[in-house]
């Protein structure tokens, strides 16, 4: 009993729930999580599988990150494209990233794509859609490249060439028209980019730069901020601040250093003193 | 009983407003004013259009800016122009700026219990040549001012301005007091750095910027030299004279 | 004279062959019964004066009302059928207070006369099958003064709806007199007391009575005090220098 109130289950903690419904009903609003917007957007080529994502965060209409990374890593050929609630989507593909790791090390095989996509998918069915992850995972295995789509509530697609997010229309419309079978990657890696500029410039919940990450049997490419057509634009003016602007009311300073006087006390004679000679 | 269902009330609406983003800001200097807007034009996460003009020219020495409905700007933006019309033919003058800040408020007022869903800030240079900014609220409750921000990133342009124009939060240094009125290449500056600013962080503002500047009659127009993407509006000779500054904003 | 005239003057809104409204040009006439009312500008200020007939020794000369205010910077004098100039004064003083209120400015001169005369042609309009709002034309002429960004301003407006600036005005009985002696006298550069004064002298060289304090009226529009009626002994100092 006397350590019980310390005990902590594994997994979410809804013991304030009761009191946030409570609050919530009494007309206080629940705090903004931070979304990715986002444009996310997957597609085969011939020898593997490109991913792309945008960079904007946001929080309502707020730029809350210029330059986040929605490219997740699962495990060296899987990566995971997400969308939606910011914290949702790092945690679950973090979590999924882990038990891949222990899934691989138990097996003693590579890691299949399949796999990271049933333990997505059965995590956020498990959650009903409260975990709002909408995933992009793409990778390379043993059986060949895969890509799928996963939704905040469990649903699965697996598809030649996906998007997500706010900018998928956008993205979607550029694969539709310029998508091809077996295309060199290149090709591949100049149409993921030109998807994910489509949501970049008309989506608004989308923006800044371009990430890209090109997956094959033999190896993995991050192409941290691809392209950057965005970049800030130059100040007209200076805002330094004279040294004195902030005006203050008192000023005091204290030392931190304390003076202190050791007196010696002389030892007793025998005793417990250690023997020196 | 099968077949028959149960007939609950229903109750459907029709929305007459949306909200169509941008921001709006103006400045009044001693014998200038500037007013300006991005033409950016959104509803929801989509651009409905890179260029839809905000701010509009009323008469040789008034600028109006709208911003909020799109349609309800355009619609009362012709109506203020309508009645400006009127006014000259029934007074054989144009209407001066005051008179045209409170007509603006007795039209808006006119609207009270179904308004124009906008924010208008009227800038240009009054009657005694001093420049000027009024500002309204959507039914009509105005103030002229010094400077007012308004649209979707006014909550991050105004204490910018609030900072930079009006010297918040700011000590002058020893020996020394805040200036009254800002030079016109500083406001020029200002209004610049306000809006790309906007644009880096708020999602509804970027594509570009027109920036209009009104001279008193009189003015030398100093800080408007070498000013990129300057162009006159008025033609020479007017007592005042109308300048508009166009830039590109980011796209994304 | 009637016998020619007859059946082209019944109707207000119908004109004799000849291309006339008999009706308007009997209001016309009308005026030339009334009061001499007489106006003069001056680069200071507009002065406005007119003679109030006093009838009955019983009659309290005070409450004849000619001169009125429309606005604190627009007066007006009237002669004729000062009855009828009350819908007109009320109609200019709305119209003016709507000014203000829409525009935060004084209404100017010219325009606040427009409304005026816009009013005077209303007569005979009716709104389909509801009667007309007014019968017959005013049967009376006013002077406006006033003082805007254009300066000092007098107007006439008469009941045809036609207005006119002045220098000088006279209506009224005597106003064939007043206003040659006006054109005689008046001149680019007078003062306000100059302007009074010759306004006195006008009235009293047409009026029947002895001219002082209780039979005539003295109105002026300056930049500085705007529109005021001139109280019994600021009025009595002016007859006093004439």
């Amino acid at each position: 009993m006397a350590n019980a109130s310390f005990y902590q289950s594994a997994g979410f903690d809804f013991s304030n729930d009761v009191r946030n419904q409570f609050l919530q009903d009494k007309g206080l609003p629940l705090p903004k999580a931070t979304s990715t917007g986002t444009t996310i957007v997957g597609c085969l080529f011939k020898d593997g599988i490109v991913l792309g994502a945008d960079t904007r965060a946001t929080e309502g209409d707020i730029v809350a990150d210029k330059n986040c990374e929605k490219i997740h890593y699962i495990t060296d050929n899987i990566r995971c494209c997400g969308a939606g609630t910011a914290a949702d989507t790092e945690f679950t593909t973090a979590l999924i990233s882990s038990n891949m790791e222990l899934h691989a090390l138990s097996t003693g095989r590579k890691p299949r794509v399949v796999t990271a996509m049933t333990m997505l998918k059965q995590m956020l069915f498990r959650y009903q859609g409260h975990i709002g992850a909408a995933l992009v995972l793409g990778g390379v295995d043993s059986t060949g490249a895969h890509l799928f789509t996963i939704h905040p509530h469990g649903s699965t697609d697996k598809l030649p060439y996906v998007t997500m997010g706010s900018g998928s229309l956008a993205a979607m419309a550029v694969f539709e028209s310029e998508w091809r079978p077996n295309m060199e990657k290149n090709d591949a890696l100049r149409l993921v980019t030109a998807a994910i500029s489509a949501g970049i410039f008309n989506d608004l919940g989308s923006g800044s730069n371009v990430d890209a990450c090109v997956i094959t049997a033999t190896h993995t490419e991050m192409l941290r901020n691809f392209v950057k057509p965005n970049e800030r634009a130059v100040k007209e003016r200076n805002y330094k601040f004279r040294r004195g602007t902030t005006a203050w009311k008192m000023e005091n300073i204290r030392s931190l250093v304390v003076d202190e006087t050791v007196t010696l006390i002389a030892p007793p004679v025998g005793g417990d003193a250690m023997d020196t000679t | 009983m099968p077949g028959e269902m149960a007939h609950h009330p229903q109750q459907r609406q029709f929305n007459p407003y949306s909200e169509n983003g941008g921001t709006i800001l103006a400045i009044a200097g001693r014998d200038f004013a500037v007013i300006a807007g991005d033409t950016r034009q959104t509803e929801g996460y989509s651009i409905q259009t890179r260029y839809a003009p905000k701010v509009f020219t009323l008469t040789d020495k008034a600028v109006l800016a709208v911003n909020g409905f799109a349609a309800d700007g355009n619609m009362f933006v012709k109506k203020v122009k309508q009645r400006l019309e009127w006014y000259r033919h029934a007074h054989a003058k144009d209407m001066p700026l005051r008179a045209i800040a409170r007509l603006i408020q007795t039209m808006l007022y006119a609207q009270r219990f179904f308004p124009y869903y906008v924010y208008n800030i009227l800038g240009g240079i009054e009657d005694d040549g001093t420049g000027a900014v009024y500002s309204f609220d959507p039914v009509g409750s105005y103030e002229r001012e010094a400077c007012r921000a308004a649209g979707a990133a006014s909550s991050l342009v105004q204490p910018f301005l609030d900072n930079q124009i009006y010297f918040k939060n700011q000590k002058a240094a020893p020996g020394s007091a805040h200036p009254t009125h800002l030079p016109l290449s500083t406001v020029i500056a200002l209004v610049t750095d306000s809006f790309t600013s906007a644009t880096e962080r708020h999602i509804e503002v970027g594509d570009g910027l027109e920036m209009y500047i009104v001279l008193a009659s009189g003015s030398s127009g100093q800080g408007l030299e070498g000013v990129k993407g300057l162009r006159e509006l008025s033609t020479k000779g007017e007592a005042e004279r109308v300048f508009v500054i166009r830039r590109d904003l980011k796209k994304d | 004279m009637f016998l020619t005239r007859s059946e082209y003057d019944r109707g207000v809104n119908t004109f004799s062959p000849e291309g006339r409204l008999f009706q308007v040009e009997y209001a016309i006439e009308a005026i030339k019964l009334g009061s001499t009312t007489v106006g003069v500008r001056t680069p200071h200020g507009v002065v406005l004066g007119v003679e109030k007939r006093v009838q009955s020794p019983l009659l309290e000369s005070s409450s004849i009302e000619k001169i009125m205010e429309i606005d604190t910077h627009l007066g007006c004098a009237m002669s004729g059928l000062t009855a009828d100039a009350r819908t007109m004064i009320d109609h200019a003083r709305v119209t003016a207070q709507n000014h203000t209120f829409t525009y935060d400015e004084p209404i100017k001169v010219e325009s606040a006369t427009q409304a005026v005369c816009d009013l005077a042609l209303r007569f005979g309009e009716s709104v389909h099958d509801e009667d007309a709002m007014m019968s017959r034309p005013f049967g009376v002429a006013l002077l406006i003064a006033g003082i805007d960004e254009v300066g000092p301003q007098l107007f006439h407006t008469d009941p045809s709806g036609t207005f006119t600036r002045y220098d000088a005005k006279a209506i009224g009985s005597g106003s064939e007199a007043a206003q040659s002696e006006l054109q005689d006298k008046w001149h680019k550069q007078m003062t306000l007391v100059e302007a009074q004064i010759l306004t006195l002298r006008i009235l009293k060289q047409v009026m029947e009575e002895k001219l002082d304090q209780h039979n005539v009226q003295l109105a002026q529009v300056t930049k500085e005090k705007g529109f005021e009626i001139l109280d019994e002994k600021s009025l009595k100092e002016v007859i006093e220098q004439m």
